[in-house]
Order: structure tokens, then sequence, then C-alpha cells
């Protein structure tokens, strides 16, 4: 069969599995034909063990499970710092282009490599109302990533990862349980909402929406009531954990 | 609310339109820097806007602004996987009367509660699908999104490996219209009735 036709046999069979373990096997024998050795698809939550709606799936060994546990890698991980800042996929090799690592970030790499792994593949997962999530697959150490097979990782990975998801949610029997609701704001406390979030104070506001400071006041104090938070900052993470605000509502491109 | 908009009823929902050219020229041209066609330095309007094609309009009731909207054409006539990028099908491009393409899926920029737009588009691509005798829609897709449309509960099928086209990797997909993908947006709204509304002139698509 052709590299196509097996994609399409691993996705057809992600979608009728109910159990994660078999989920786990189609991956390790999925993507082992396309020559990865390893490869981890988790949420990026804190902690070991599972968790409501998480996805944590991966055939590291124990012994790496253990350095990551006991040297605290998990917080500082460059590859889900990486995929915060990045919608696409991307090589390890590549790392720098998308974050300067820092010294513990070098340390973790480094550990990486003493394990005897290599260079990886990682897909990031952005779903709205969910931690960023991402699937890695890799090589052993020295050897080099089969480039050809990415475009075949890169649907297996984001087919298995929605069927960990359906399965996660099927063990737990809750829907979208990580997803905080978004409240019911109208158009000028969102308009406000926005401006908010790109650090403009009530003042500033005031002058771009051409209303009254108290006015703006009364818009934002009304928002952070309806999401029931306290503060200013509170209310846009709030608002952006429940992708109520979405990330490009603030961040201008040509900013970035 | 949304509307089918057809041919025969454009003349209904000029300002709609014009809105949603409008916005379509902000989020693909200045916010994702598609090199496509602009009309008159605002609108987004390229050579797959004609009379062929069926527009989704979700419009604001009270203001009659437009909230959202995706671009339907049938596969059997000139659609953007027939004629631009059937090389990311890895087999025949999926041509059929009950097959459908979808492009220019948007929402109005800063507009609130866009993902409950997202939802509500989705819905009634759902009830066209069934209302109209349409198994597939065929589209093509950023991998960048594409874990986001799972998530949102399509039923999807990779027509062919992804490709990197002009720096973004974008891959053909096929999505099944189903009942069930119906129902299950129906609830994630909260929904009980369609949402789709026919305006009188309309005509079977």
């Amino acid at each position: 069969m052709g590299q196509f036709q097996d994609v399409q046999a691993f996705v057809s069979e992600a979608k009728r599995l109910s159990q994660m373990g078999e989920l786990q096997d189609l991956l390790a024998d999925g993507l082992g034909a396309l020559g990865f050795k390893q490869f981890a698809f988790i949420h990026h939550v804190p902690g070991i063990s599972p968790q409501e709606n998480v996805v944590r799936l991966s055939n590291y060994p124990d012994s790496w499970i253990d350095v990551i546990r006991k040297r605290r890698y998990f917080s500082d991980d460059p590859i889900h710092a990486a995929c915060e800042r990045s919608a696409v996929a991307f090589t390890w090799s590549k790392l720098d282009e998308i974050i300067t690592l820092s010294r513990r970030q070098v340390e973790i790499m480094t550990a990486w490599g003493d394990h005897g792994f290599g260079d990886s593949f990682t897909v990031p997962i952005h779903i709205p109302g969910e931690a960023v999530g991402s699937c890695s697959m890799g090589v052993r150490a020295g050897q080099a990533l089969p480039e050809d097979c990415l475009p075949a990782a890169q649907y297996m990975s984001s087919f298995a990862f929605e069927a960990a998801r359906r399965i996660a949610r099927l063990n737990h029997g809750a829907g979208e349980a990580t997803a905080p609701r978004a409240r019911d704001l109208s158009q000028r406390q969102f308009d406000c909402l926005v401006l908010v979030a790109r650090g403009k104070s009530d003042w500033d506001i005031a002058q771009i929406l051409g209303i009254s400071h108290q006015t703006v006041h009364q818009h934002v104090e009304e928002a952070k009531r309806r999401y029931g938070v306290a503060s200013r900052t509170q209310l846009v993470v709030h608002a952006l954990y429940a992708s109520q605000l979405a990330f490009a509502d603030i961040v201008d491109p040509g900013q970035r | 609310m949304v509307w089918i908009v057809t041919s025969e009823n454009r003349h209904q929902f000029v300002d709609a339109i014009a809105m949603m050219h409008r916005h379509r020229k902000a989020i693909f041209v200045d916010g994702l820097k598609w090199s496509v066609p602009v009309v008159e330095g605002q609108y987004e309007i390229d050579q797959f806007d004609t009379d062929d094609a069926v527009y989704l309009i979700a419009l604001d009731p009270s203001t009659q602004n437009h909230l959202g909207s995706v671009r339907l054409l049938p596969s059997v006539g000139p659609h953007l996987l027939g004629q631009k990028f059937g090389y990311l099908c890895d087999g025949p491009v999926p041509i059929a009367e009950d097959v459908w393409e979808i492009t220019r899926l948007c929402t109005a920029p800063g507009v609130k509660d866009a993902r409950t737009i997202r939802r509500r588009l989705a819905t009634a691509l759902m009830e066209f699908g069934l209302l109209f005798g349409v198994r597939q829609y065929t589209s093509v897709a950023h991998m960048a999104w594409l874990s986001q449309v799972l998530a949102a509960g399509w039923d999807c099928e990779p027509l062919g490996l992804p490709q990197r086209v002009d720096g973004d990797d974008i891959g053909a997909i096929a999505i099944n219209v189903s009942p069930t993908s119906l129902q299950m947006f129906r609830q994630s709204l909260g929904l009980r009735r369609p949402l789709l509304h026919l305006p009188h002139q309309t005509q079977a698509a």
C-alpha cells in the first residue's frame, strides 16, 4: 500500500477505537511504520497521573518519565513553549527559530539526547477553550528524521489526538469539562474587553471608542462581574480561556 | 439566524453580501495575507463568486450586519479543488451531484462569540446538506486549523497527503454530512429547531 492508503486506514481505525490502549498500539504501529521510534501525545497540563479529559499517551520508557518527574522538567519543557508560539508543525532541529532556549531548556534538550533520543517532529494542537497540546514523534540519537513521512505523520497526529480526546471524554463521561463557558457580553463590553487586553487604560479606551471615561469603567466592571473575577488581568485570562477572546484580537500581527 | 443566499434571492441581501466581501478582504487578504483578488480596494471577490455560488450567511437579527458566512460551490461546476488544488487529492477530485465544496468560512473581524458563530455555520452546513441531498462536502484545509476542525465535531476524511503551498501546509479533506453531526452541533448550541432560513424565492439548490 502507498503512504496515503496507510494514512486512510489509520484514520478510519482511529475513529472506530474506544479504548486508549488500542489507540496507543495503533500509534506505535502507524508511526513505527513511518520510521519513528518514540512518541508522546499530550495536553500540556502539569502532572503525570491520569486526569479527566486530558490526553496523555506516550511510549517513553519509564526511565525517561522518571527523569522528567525527578528534575521537574515539565514546567520548562521547550517543546511546550514552542507550541505556544507556533500554530504549525516543526522539527526540533529548527526549535531555535521559534523560541530562544533558556539555560534550563538547553539542559532538558541535552538530557533528551543523553537518553538516546534524537530529532523529532511536533504537531501543536490548539483547540479553543483547552490547554495547548502536542503530538511529538522522533527517532533515536544520530538517526535522521524520515522527512518524506512528515505529511503522513501530520495527519496521523491530528486524527489520533482527536480520537484520544474522544476516548478521554467517553471514559470520564463529561462534555467539555476543561473549557470555561464564555459569558454573554454586549458588543460594547466586548469592545472594551479587547482594548483592556491590548493594555489600554480606561482613559485610552474612552478616546478610542468616543465614549465617556465613566461609561468605559462601567462596561469593564460589568464584564468583570459577568466573569465573576476581580481584576482586569483575570478578566482577560478568563475570556481567552473561554475563547471569547482570541490571541489574534489582542496581538497585532505586525507586533510579533 | 443563518440565511441561504442564492442567485435568485441575492437582491434581498445586497448590503449583507457587500459586508461579507469586505470582511473576507479583512480576514483573508489583510490578516492571513492570501494572494487573492481584491475588487475596488475593499472587496475580496474571486472567479468563483458566481451565480453558481450559494452562501450561508449569519446575520445579526437586530442590525442585519454580517456576522459570518461560508461559500458553497457544486463540485460538478468550477470550484477551487477542481480548478486549482486538484493535486492535493491522491485520487480523482470527488465530483458528484451530492458533493459540494466549502470555501471562505469566516466570522466578522472583532465580532464577539466568534466560536458560537462558527458553530452556527457548522450547524447550518449540516442542515443545508441534509435538506438538499448533499452527502459530502470537500474543502482545502490549513493544517494549523485541522485539530480545531476535528475537535469541533466535523467528520473528516483526508483526500490526499498535505503539501506545502506558498509556505502553508494545506490538505484536501472531505466532510461527511450526517444527522449525527447535525445533532451534535445543535446540542453544542442548545438548539432544538432548524437555524437555517429559506427566503421564499429560494429554489432547491
